[in-house]
């Protein structure tokens, strides 16, 4: 049984070197194919995992924990209860967090004021945990060491006008219901973070926070990310089973846009790769349709010496196999520095268009190549099966030639 | 043709009159006039005590007030400590605060006129509106009679189609005899009654007879409330232009 599988193959190894041209065309077409398909999957793959990444490790994080109804009324009095308990717990898993304190309040410079939502965070773990302070486009990101800075989101200083080094008017209320006003420098302006951030952010030190708002070190938020170590979903359960007062959920159930928007994509890239790989297997059906109709005379004499239909729909089946693996391989091979080159240097989109912001997450205009296992699988599997489903057909027309009319063709 | 313009221009103008006049029969015409000019002279200056008591705290601020025309007042702080010296100035449609803890001066943006006011539960807007009920409102009687042992008038009004007002109506009750307001309910655009407001402790101040406490009630917060309470209040005062200036704020 094996010994004859291999002649198979070697049969079907041997028949297609019979014409070198005619081989090495469809060879070609299949390899372009896969690689293609590589490097667009990888494309589209790099895509999905950056608007994931910017959207959980700018500040969002895999998992966040708070007060059950601070997300919808924002309270300032809906505090997480344990914050540094959740923190610690959160660390033995693997998982590093930060806290945050939120509170509304006026912005002034000049004549000029707005609204702005004040963060109070810890800027050490902040910057450790995560990659708000890579955003900051002027001036530095907050110091732990340093007290008496802001750092505004873009649109909240361009529309009070306001640079590195000016002084910032906050007026906000206090916990205690009393006004509480202060001058802060603005130390750093973000680049495009998403919408929300971009119009009110107003980041400060922690302990400047507490002081503003009389906040008596109230935590509205205990923020979490591993960078993909640990799987958000285990750890959310995790977590919320030893907390079960805090409403603890996944960038999945905060972002649920995001959440929505990749199940879309990724429907999107299965239809796609679908039409591709339909479209290439007609090219192989034609190319080994060709080859049969050439080779029409040759199936006579096989089955005048007594081959079985059957025999030779296995070996064009295997024909096709052999060719379609070989393509694999040399598409592979073709597309790991094709998508090495794409990960490190990106395709820049940035003529294009100027930053794409989609609900609320922003895109960075430089494309990456991010290959995954499954990538290759995907597209060499996709591509092995369409050409044997497209050598079937040739297959099927030549095992039921008639030996008689098939070798007095010409 | 232009003629024909004019005359139905004229025709339109008169129906309107009519309309208008049928529509502004008193006494809910004086009586909504009564209860915009309650408060209101040529010139006041007071002081006043206003408790809020919110739900997640409360506190009590004093206040010395001025105000000249419509559209021109002057609040400043006395206590507590810690906001002494804050002062609010609207000029117009601004609004303006001095911060002395951090001697600046900062406008009000816009889109927070609607926010509360120093934490109460008055937003920016009440202090900067100065529309009169009687142009903004389509209003009617709705009830005339005994109330809690005392004989009211009350008036329902609904905002014309174009009057810049953020309400859904407004239900104005009166004392039938003084038309010295006890209460006005106010109804967002769904009509639910989203605060109201109580008037009570009638004193004389500088001749007129006002009631001396209000009291603002959020429907959604029942145990919430601002109280403000007029200590002082005169009318006609002398008062230079130079009070409400940004300059005279920074003081």
């Amino acid at each position: 049984m094996i010994a004859e599988t291999i002649n198979v193959f070697r049969f079907a190894w041997r028949n297609l070197w019979r014409n070198r041209s005619r081989t090495g065309v469809v060879l070609a077409a299949v390899t372009i194919n896969i690689l293609i398909m590589i490097v667009t999957y990888a494309l589209m793959q790099g895509m999905l995992d950056q608007a994931v990444g910017h959207a959980t490790n700018i500040s969002v994080g895999e998992a966040q924990a708070h007060h059950p109804d601070y997300r919808a009324e924002r309270s300032f009095y809906d505090v997480v209860d344990e914050p540094d308990a959740l923190l610690e717990s959160a660390r033995t898993m693997g998982v590093p967090g930060t806290k945050r304190s939120y509170g509304f309040g006026l912005a002034a410079m000049g004549t000029k004021s707005a609204g702005a939502q004040f963060w109070g965070i810890d800027p050490g773990a902040e910057s450790g945990v995560f990659d708000i302070d890579d955003r900051v486009q002027d001036g530095a990101f907050l110091k732990s060491d340093t007290r008496g800075g802001v750092v505004l989101g873009r649109k909240l200083a361009f529309s009070l006008s306001a640079e590195v080094g000016d002084e910032l008017v906050v007026l906000v209320q206090c916990a205690d219901g009393s006004m509480g006003n202060e001058l802060y420098t603005v130390t750093g302006v973000l680049g495009m973070v998403n919408d929300d951030i971009d119009r009110t952010a107003a980041l400060m030190h922690a302990d400047d926070f507490e002081e503003l708002f009389v906040s008596g070190g109230r935590v509205h938020e205990v923020a979490f990310n591993s960078r993909g170590a640990v799987d958000a979903e285990e750890f959310t359960a995790a977590l919320s089973a030893q907390f079960p007062g805090a409403e603890i959920k996944t960038w999945r159930g905060l972002l649920p846009a995001l959440s929505d928007m990749l199940h879309l994509f990724d429907g999107m890239i299965m239809v796609f790769g679908s039409i591709f790989c339909l479209a290439a297997g007609l090219g192989v059906m034609n190319a080994l349709l060709m080859a049969t109709f050439e080779r029409i005379r040759e199936f006579g004499a096989m089955k005048a010496l007594g081959a079985t239909p059957l025999r030779i729909v296995r070996d064009v089946a295997a024909e096709a196999l052999v060719l379609a693996a070989l393509a694999g391989v040399i598409g592979v091979l073709l597309s790991l520095p094709a998508c090495r080159y794409l990960a490190v240097h990106g395709i820049d989109t940035s003529s294009l268009s100027t930053g794409i912001t989609y609900t609320g997450i922003a895109f960075d205009p430089v494309w990456r190549a991010v290959l995954t296992p499954q990538i290759v699988l995907r597209s060499v599997g996709y591509m092995v099966f369409f050409c044997i489903a497209a050598s079937l057909y040739p297959a099927v027309l030549a095992a039921r030639l008639r030996p008689v009319d098939a070798m007095r063709k010409q | 043709m232009k003629r024909i313009y004019a005359g139905a221009a004229v025709l339109a103008l008169f129906v309107f009159c009519c309309v208008s006049v049928s529509r502004a029969a008193p006494p809910a015409h004086e009586i909504l006039d009564a209860v915009d000019d309650l408060y209101r002279s040529s010139s006041s200056s007071g002081r006043v005590t206003m408790r809020i008591v919110n739900k997640n705290w409360q506190r009590e601020l004093t206040m010395d007030m001025w105000s000249k025309g419509k559209d021109r007042s002057l609040i400043r702080i006395l206590s507590p400590k810690k906001e002494k010296g804050t002062a609010t100035l609207r000029a117009g449609n601004e609004i303006w605060n001095y911060l002395p803890k951090v001697k600046r001066v900062i406008k009000l943006p816009s889109s927070m006129m609607s926010d509360s006011w120093m934490g109460s539960h008055f937003t920016n807007d009440d202090l900067v509106k100065e529309s009169r009920m009687a142009d903004d409102y389509e209003y009617g009687i709705n009830f005339e009679g005994e109330r809690e042992g005392a004989r009211v008038v009350s008036i329902a009004c609904t905002p014309l189609p174009d009057a810049a007002v953020v309400w859904g109506r407004i239900d104005v009750t009166v004392d039938a005899a003084t038309l010295i307001p006890v209460k006005i309910d106010y109804f967002n655009e769904d009509l639910e009654l989203t605060r109201t407001m109580e008037f009570s402790d009638i004193k004389e101040f500088g001749g007129r007879k006002v009631p001396s406490v209000m009291t603002i009630r959020p429907a959604d917060e029942p145990d919430e409330k601002t109280v403000v309470i007029y200590e002082r209040l005169e009318f006609d005062v002398d008062l230079d232009d130079g009070i409400f200036s940004l300059r005279n704020l920074q003081k």
